[in-house]
């Protein structure tokens, strides 16, 4: 649960396994704290996604860094451009159609890519994706509406490009 | 127009593609990475402070600090200009030849 969260939102098994990690630990010293105001599963959701954000934000300042110091001419790494995600849960006739999908997840603002992914990769309902998000039904489904438009546009781009 | 309905069907094929799918598993190896960290997290509390302080981010601004409260107490006593007590019944002494007494020196006359 928290691995596959993590994996769809980082799309990278190393950072996910690093973030999954990361959740234990927290989930270990601060479960003392935890009152059962909501289910342990939410409680281990928000975490999960806590910390997947944390570990997207650091990389976006390296990798904002990086090209600073490249135009310096500063000679850092290279920046290579992400390769495309395979999940491995995904049906091998999905699989190409699938890593689209997650370049295009990956270009969606944050809580759109929290509620879509934790909708259509955890399986989540709207009631509690806004458990976990801690925020109205109305708002995920908000939500939702815009990710899909979002999304929509990014591949009708994407394969017009194409023709 | 075809066109353009094709890549309706392709960009809602796409979108439906997650369908169906299965939750990823992690590396077996994994769990026992997170156990070692959780046992390492359970040390008490002298060896996690030892950890903490020899952090290089903590060991040398607290050198850093040590070293610059020394040099200030160094220098503040060195720019004293009031000398001792001690110092001044010296030299007290000295100017009246009070310091030295030997017995050679003492005239102590009996009763």
């Amino acid at each position: 649960m928290v691995y596959n969260t993590a994996l769809g939102i980082l799309q990278n098994a190393e950072d996910a396994e690093d973030v999954t990690q990361e959740v234990f630990v927290q989930v270990f010293e601060s479960i003392k704290t935890f009152k059962a105001e909501s289910k342990l599963s939410t409680w281990l959701y928000r975490i999960t996604v806590s910390k997947a954000l944390d570990h997207l934000r650091r990389k976006k300042r390296k990798k904002r860094f990086a090209y600073i110091q490249s135009l310096f001419g500063a000679g850092g790494e290279t920046i290579i451009e992400k390769p495309d995600f395979n999940h491995p849960g995904v049906a091998l006739d999905n699989k190409e159609r699938s890593a689209m999908l997650f370049r295009a997840i990956d270009r969606l603002p944050e809580n759109q890519k929290i509620a879509f992914t934790l909708h259509k990769v955890e399986g989540l309902s709207y009631q509690e994706i806004s458990d976990v998000m801690r925020t109205s039904v109305s708002s995920v489904e908000s939500l939702m509406h815009r990710a899909k438009n979002n999304l929509k546009k990014l591949l009708q781009d994407h394969y017009q490009s194409k023709e | 127009m075809s066109t353009k309905k094709s890549i309706q069907e392709e960009v809602e094929k796409t979108l439906n593609s997650l369908e169906g799918i299965q939750r990823a598993s992690a590396n077996p190896y994994l769990f026992t990475l997170i156990k070692a960290r959780l046992e390492s997290e359970e040390r008490g509390f002298w060896s996690r402070a030892l950890t903490y302080l020899s952090r290089p981010s903590v060991a040398v601004p607290a050198i850093v600090l040590t070293i610059l409260i020394n040099t200030a107490i160094f220098f503040e006593l060195k720019s004293d200009k009031v000398p001792p007590p001690q110092d001044e019944e010296q030299a007290f002494a000295r100017e009246y030849n009070l310091s030295d007494t030997t017995i050679y020196e003492s005239t102590i006359e009996p009763e």
